[in-house]
């Protein structure tokens, strides 16, 4: 196992940057999830990992191994691949004996590592088929079986469990998480499902048009979102952003929305809104830490209802707030009609502000 | 009436559309086999004739007296006839097979280059190879012949080969080019990453795959060379080096009576071909990539 080093990463296609000066470190052992909306770059970062497609600019290295220039075959990686790359005229016994027969093992050694992989996902009944005779959701499992008979210093993964049904998938998951627990092995792992990312992965990348938003544990992406990108890509449902402007009232710092209401702010807050570029302020809260009052309550602010889904142990409904649509959950308890007017609290302390200008997360000091 | 009872009707008479198209297609299909292989089927009666019996008015439509005789006389090494024949017929079958292996030797590597990277010109040298199929191949003809006098090779099967590669060849690695285009780069990914160079990969993993490609094109070349008759007839002039369709035509121009003879011997240069065809069309597979992408 080893660690991997990202510096300064750059991938262009003609005059289109796919990866932009993407840095970061994965250390020995981790397991760390890439995730962003589609076309983003997370295949292309992989790719770039793996050494399939050359590097623009910038650096990688693996363990203590600068790897720019190294053939994909001599960086001691595993690629499960977006779309499995079987191959066809082989059977899966082959497939996954494959890689084993290229670095020229004892063919005993071979057959124990096959059969033994073959086990742990399940498919020793499967051995003698060719993929085309498989279900997707077992052609998925061949790939990553491809990838878990070795025993490389780091595994990239392309959304090896996007094809599985929900039930697979979460055990695949469970599957792969205690197969990193117990190998300690290092892991990129790409997917676009955040629910994957947040409960497998120690820290997780997250990427649009190419940057690297931000990259920290789930919890800290979950608390503390570092733009209005990443704050409405994680969580779901998304985070709430309603834009706002800055005023000051009575030599006290407030939110007034077009609407005409006014939000008071703690003093925390007022001081994240004085380092605000311009007064477009975006408020952000997410659906638990919003209070929904049926009549008008101080500090509370009159929404619309737009829609309720009753999903059983709790109820999300959305309301118009300022323009914007603002996601709440409520108790089942609770019944909430559409299109009724209600009131929002805010809790200060929990709540996210926004420069409006430049999308980034405000901080108090 | 609702919407839903009206429904059942419009896949009934799309069906019944498509059963009279059906038919048509078959109708025509059949009209198409006849006109191809009546012509053939004549070709090997008149074969087996006599050649009284083939020069008579009206034909005979199926021979009295079926006669394996002209067959005998044609694969005779000992008689004059058998041994021309049979020595045009190594000479086609040796530059027709020659033209083959070097044209999937240049193929091969060329289709994939071409399927495969990104270098300069790479579009303009595509074009440029299919530039040469935009022209009737008798265009050709002077210039070759002058430059085949240059380098020496007239009178030689060589310069027939080497005519032959050049109108195969483009063609040859336009088709391939078609085959890898289909076979996902994400096998060769998969097999670097595994161990493989990229040569090993392209070994082990791609060439298997285009094997249906390979054929294809070997067979279209084979077919393209042996059937091949002005270039034969300009570039050699010296009767032991003809090949069959040339020899046949010279031949038989001297002997022009002997109709049986002549069939025989079309039908003798068509069994290559035919063979050829049996042999191989059982890798003429369904597509070998499936199973190994999602799609
Ligand atoms: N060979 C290529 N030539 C030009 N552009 C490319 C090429 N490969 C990828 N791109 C572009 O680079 C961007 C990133 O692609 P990439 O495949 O990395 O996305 P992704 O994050 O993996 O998306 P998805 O979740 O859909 O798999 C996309 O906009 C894509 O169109
Ligand atoms: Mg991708």
């Amino acid at each position: 196992m080893a660690h991997v080093v990202l510096k300064d990463l750059v991938k262009t296609y003609g005059s289109f940057n796919a990866v932009n000066h993407v840095s970061l470190t994965v250390n020995d052992g981790e397991f760390v999830a890439l995730v962003g909306p589609s076309g983003c770059g997370k295949t292309t970062t992989l790719n770039l990992v793996a050494g399939l497609i050359p590097i623009t600019s910038g650096e990688i290295a693996i363990g203590d191994r600068v790897v720019n220039d190294l053939d994909p075959k001599d960086r001691d990686i595993a690629m499960v691949f977006q779309n499995y790359a079987l191959y066809p005229q082989k059977s899966v016994y082959k497939n996954l004996a494959f890689p084993l027969q290229m670095r020229k093992l004892p063919r005993e050694e071979i057959d124990r590592k096959v059969k033994d992989a073959a086990r742990v996902l399940d498919m020793t009944h499967l051995l003698e088929r060719k993929p085309r005779e498989l279900s997707g959701g077992q052609q998925q499992r061949v790939a990553l079986g491809r990838a878990l008979v070795r025993d490389p210093a780091v595994f990239l993964m392309d959304e090896p469990l996007s094809n599985l049904d929900a039930k697979l998938r979460v055990q695949m998951r469970s599957e792969i998480k205690r197969f990193h627990q117990d190998l300690k092995a290092t892991i990129i792992y790409v997917t676009h499902d955040q629910l994957e990312a947040v409960t497998m992965a120690d820290r997780m990348a997250v990427m649009n048009g190419g940057f690297l938003q931000q990259y920290d544990s789930p919890a800290q992406v979950f608390a503390h979102p570092v733009n209005m990108f990443v704050a409405s890509f994680i969580g779901s449902p998304a985070m709430s952003l309603v834009p706002l402007e800055a005023t000051t009232a009575d030599g006290e710092t407030v939110l007034t929305s077009a609407e005409g209401w006014i939000l008071p702010l703690s003093a925390r807050n007022a001081r994240k809104v004085a380092a605000a570029t311009s007064n477009k302020i975006v408020l952000g809260a997410r659906h638990s830490t919003i209070k929904l009052h049926k009549s008008a309550v101080p500090g509370a602010v009159p929404a619309k209802t737009y829609t309720v889904e009753p999903t059983g142990d709790i109820t999300f409904v959305q309301a118009f707030l300022a323009g914007a649509i603002v996601n709440i959950s409520v108790p089942p308890t609770v019944a909430v009609a559409p299109d009724a007017a209600v009131w929002l609290e805010f809790d200060q302390d929990r709540i996210h502000l926004f420069d409006g200008e430049t999308e980034m997360a405000l901080n108090a000091d | 009436m609702s919407i839903a009872g009206e429904r059942p009707v419009i896949p009934r008479r799309s069906r019944r559309q498509v059963d009279g198209w059906r038919w048509a297609g078959r109708i025509f299909l059949v009209l198409m086999l006849l006109y191809t292989a009546a012509p053939m089927a004549w070709m090997l009666l008149t074969s087996i004739k006599s050649g009284f019996a083939a020069m008579q008015m009206p034909p005979q439509w199926w021979p009295e007296e079926p006669t394996l005789a002209s067959y005998a006389k044609l694969l005779d090494p000992q008689n004059s006839v058998g041994a021309d024949f049979l020595r045009f017929f190594w000479n086609s079958l040796f530059v027709s097979t020659m033209t083959t292996i070097l044209a999937v030797i240049v193929a091969v590597p060329a289709a994939y280059a071409f399927s495969r990277f990104s270098f300069p010109g790479r579009k303009f040298l595509f074009f440029a190879v299919l530039l040469r199929n935009m022209f009737p191949a008798v265009i050709f003809l002077v210039p070759l012949f002058i430059l085949m006098r240059v380098l020496g090779l007239v009178n030689t099967h060589g310069s027939l080969i080497l005519t032959y590669l050049t109108f195969g060849l483009p063609l040859a690695i336009w088709l391939l080019k078609g085959f890898y285009d289909n076979i996902p780069i994400q096998l060769e990914q998969a097999a670097r990453i595994d161990g493989a160079t990229r040569f090993q990969a392209f070994l082990l993993i791609v060439m298997p795959l285009s094997v249906p490609g390979i054929i294809a094109t070997a067979i279209y070349s084979f077919i393209a060379a042996w059937n091949e008759y002005i270039y034969a007839y300009t570039f050699l002039s010296k009767n032991d080096q003809l090949t069959l369709p040339v020899g046949i035509q010279r031949f038989f121009s001297e002997n022009t009576t002997d109709f049986p003879g002549l069939m025989a011997a079309s039908f003798l240069m068509s069994v290559p071909v035919v063979v050829l065809f049996l042999v191989l069309q059982r890798y003429f597979v369904r597509a070998l990539t499936e199973g190994a992408v999602k799609h």
